[in-house]
């Protein structure tokens, strides 16, 4: 039967995990939060005695921690009694910024350093390719929906939100595992050169599901309200950001005044974005403090750390999440969640 | 600004109006479609890296490509090839679309690009100086600036000026093309966008080139999909990039149209990192055809993945006959023209299909001897054939089990009423 209709309701984000420099799991990374020390490296992430020595020989640091993140999800999904379905009506996009530069750096020095060269470890070249991660979570947990993988640099986070909203616009999947993972690796810091801040790492997933598909007793926790992007075709990045900040909150029918918390990930913005919102609202998260430049993690973690900090505080019902990006390009991108609770 | 709806509605019928292509076959529309005609087949000996030590070294590469022409604005030597490819595509698309630029920055725009290797022959030109040199030597900031995969999009966005604009880079391997252009003909057809650039890009590049030698998929000489005799695919670079836009859109500013997008669909094996899944290869098209509202019995031709490596070829034909039965269309391997241009594949597909539709005729396999009994379709061999085509299906499939299928229809204009 031909899915001819397009199917207006918001995305709802109800369940999300995170493997991240505090650790493993949902409550870690919610305790990490609250205790606001800055850590960068996931503590002591070997993939194969995190996950197993079954199906994890070739992969990757990127890999490892994308497969965690997304059975961190469905495991605490599955002990709250709300597990999550998967197989085809399940979509995964995942945000990249070079998929592993680690692993397509070695492949190539490869290529230049054996006797032959096509000496290259031909079973690792699955991990040569951006889709590497999302690929081998399918494979894991049989996600048998749209599985893509999506390099948006900064803005990667919010770019992937966007396609899972045209996704499930479209009737392409019932639900979607939206997230990024950037490893930190020495090709990332060499490739780096001399960054302005420490590099972070680590995936963050949220689960979007819509009214349509809400299983009965689902929890949301927020509710996409608008998400817009715009490039600085004139050079004036802090303009974009205004621009986009002010759009995002226009198309949620929404003020300044009811924002609860504010990021932006990316360029360091936070003055900017306190002059738009409210001091108080950026305050409150800190995502490039506390975990580093986490790439197109970044906004997924303002995302995870937004709704760690509302589940503590009962005043954030209701209230507005303000989640931005801006790149060194002058790309600038914003989302708007409305927390759950109060009137909705 | 427009807030969506909350309530469903009916979407928007999606036309293609514009095509910017770069191949080995011909650059621009006009030369690539008379190639496609008269079967040019593009491979020759790889000059973008030393293939001393390899054992076959024939690839697909594009010539006469000088970026300048098609880059303004853009420092060029800030981009690396595969963007380069990408923006010059674009700006060739756009101009086919007789779109003028200053009223193109006003609308909404969905930018999507597919790729596989980014800009991976940056990274090799990287690697092969730090072997040389020692790795204790800085990474080059020019060169890791160009790497990172959204500047093939982005880098579109900023060359043509556009601030409403949603850059975006689908990293899901060989099948990335229909992945964009599915995600382009979403953002139109919702209303999300009023004009998306879509397509895929990639420049060939070494370590690819390594990984399939080392698996022993490259063909010692052209790429023959479905032949008896066939032995691999042969790396291949390439840009495709089309201008969609809604029926409505293009009847107000009297646009040419090629074809009508009519759907996609888009699914994961979870199986294999590299081995196709038949079944689940045919749940691919199933979807995409019920996408696009069209039964089985009425496409008239499917644009195979076809990358002529044995496995590919008999698992795709078998699946194209578990969806189409013991009939099915003509299925044409546009790799053994294009050679295997990963992320551009299936755009470089898709814009053959929907001039296909436009001009009436099927592109053939080229290089083809011996039809392989385990591969049962009419690949159209070597020459190409005059046909009254309606439905046209384009395949791309990916390692990581990344699958999808588009599927174009014949423009035809409907008497007003």
């Amino acid at each position: 039967m031909s899915e001819r209709t397009i199917h207006r309701d918001r995305p709802l984000i109800t369940a999300w995990s995170a493997v991240s420099p505090f650790g493993l799991g949902r409550d870690a990374f919610a305790a990490g939060v609250a205790r606001g020390e800055p850590a960068h490296l996931v503590p002591d992430f070997d993939t194969r005695k995190v996950l197993g020595k079954a199906g994890t020989r070739t992969y990757d640091r990127a890999t490892g921690l994308a497969v965690t993140a997304v059975r961190e999800l469905l495991d605490e999904a599955a002990a709250a009694r709300q597990p999550i379905a998967t197989g085809g009506g399940t979509a995964l996009v995942l945000g990249t910024t070079l998929g592993s530069a680690h692993s397509a750096a070695g492949f190539s020095r490869a290529s230049f350093e054996g006797d032959k060269p096509y000496d290259v470890p031909a079973q690792l070249m699955p991990n040569v390719l951006m889709n590497g991660p999302a690929a081998a979570t399918a494979i894991r947990f049989d996600l048998k929906g749209p599985n893509t993988t999506l390099a948006g640099g900064a803005a990667g986070g919010l770019l992937a939100l966007g396609y899972a909203r045209r996704l499930l616009a479209a009737g392409r999947a019932e639900r979607a595992l939206v997230g990024a993972v950037e490893e930190q690796t020495e090709t990332r810091s060499w490739l780096a050169g001399e960054p302005d801040r420490p590099i972070g790492e680590g995936s963050a997933v949220l689960l979007v599901e819509t009214a349509r598909t809400l299983p009965p007793e689902r929890r949301v926790l927020a509710e996409l309200l608008s998400l817009d992007v715009r490039l600085a075709v004139d050079e004036d990045p802090q303009e974009a950001l205004a621009a986009t900040v002010r759009d995002a909150l226009a198309q949620a029918d929404a003020t300044p005044d009811q924002v609860w918390a504010a990021a932006v990930t990316g360029q360091p913005a936070e003055e900017q974005l306190a002059a738009l919102v409210g001091p108080e609202a950026v305050r409150r998260v800190r995502t490039a403090g506390l975990l580093g430049d986490t790439g197109s993690a970044g906004t997924v973690f303002s995302v995870t750390t937004v709704l760690a900090l509302a589940e503590q505080d009962p005043a954030a019902a209701g209230r507005l999440a303000v989640i931005a990006s801006l790149d060194h390009q002058g790309l600038a991108a914003c989302a708007v969640l409305r927390l759950a609770g109060g009137d909705r | 600004m427009n807030a969506p709806q909350r309530a469903a509605s009916a979407p928007q019928r999606v036309v293609v109006t514009g095509i910017g292509v770069l191949s080995s076959i011909g650059n621009g529309v006009e030369e690539f479609t008379s190639a496609l005609r008269e079967g040019r087949c593009g491979a020759g000996p790889i000059t973008s890296f030393d293939t001393t030590g390899f054992v076959h070294t024939s690839g697909h590469e594009v010539d006469g490509f000088v970026p300048e022409r098609w880059i303004h604005r853009l420092p060029v030597e800030q981009l690396g090839r595969a963007t380069q490819f990408t923006v010059a595509a674009a700006r060739m698309a756009v101009q086919d679309a007789g779109l003028d630029e200053q009223r193109l920055a006003g609308l909404r725009a969905q930018v999507t690009v597919g790729t596989t290797d980014g800009e991976a022959g940056e990274l090799d030109r990287m690697m092969a100086a730090s072997v040389a040199q020692g790795p204790e030597r800085p990474a080059d900031q020019l060169l890791a600036g160009r790497l990172p995969a959204h500047q093939l999009a982005l880098a579109v966005a900023r060359e043509l000026r556009l601030p409403r604009v949603v850059p975006t880079v689908l990293g899901t391997a060989c099948a990335a093309g229909n992945y964009a252009i599915g995600d382009g003909f979403d953002a139109v057809r919702t209303g999300e966008a009023d004009i998306a650039l879509v397509g895929g890009a990639d420049a060939i590049c070494r370590r690819t080139f390594a990984g399939f030698s080392r698996l022993g998929l490259v063909s010692s000489d052209v790429c023959r999909p479905f032949d008896a005799d066939r032995e691999g695919l042969l790396t291949a670079e390439g840009a495709g990039v089309l201008v969609l836009e809604t029926l409505e859109s293009a009847r107000t500013r009297g646009a040419r149209i090629y074809a009508e997008l009519l759907g996609y669909g888009l699914n994961c094996d979870a199986h294999h990192p590299t081995a196709p899944d038949q079944s689940s290869v045919a749940r691919c098209m199933e979807l995409a055809l019920a996408d696009a509202g069209v039964k089985a019995d009425e496409v008239d031709l499917v644009s195979a993945h076809g990358t002529g490596t044995p496995t590919n070829d008999i698992t795709e034909t078998r699946a194209i006959r578990e969806v189409f039965g013991d009939t099915p269309p003509r299925t044409v391997a546009l790799k053994a023209m294009l050679g295997h241009s990963m992320g551009a594949a299936s755009a470089l597909g898709a814009a053959a299909s929907a001039l296909a539709l436009a001009h009436g005729f099927v592109p053939p396999t080229v290089n083809h001897r011996t039809t392989d009994p385990q591969c049962q379709i009419d690949c159209v061999p070597n020459h190409s054939v005059p046909a009254d085509l309606r439905v046209v299906v384009n395949n791309g499939l990916a390692f990581g089990g990344n699958n999808a299928s588009v599927v174009l229809g014949r423009h035809e204009e409907e008497p007003s009423r």
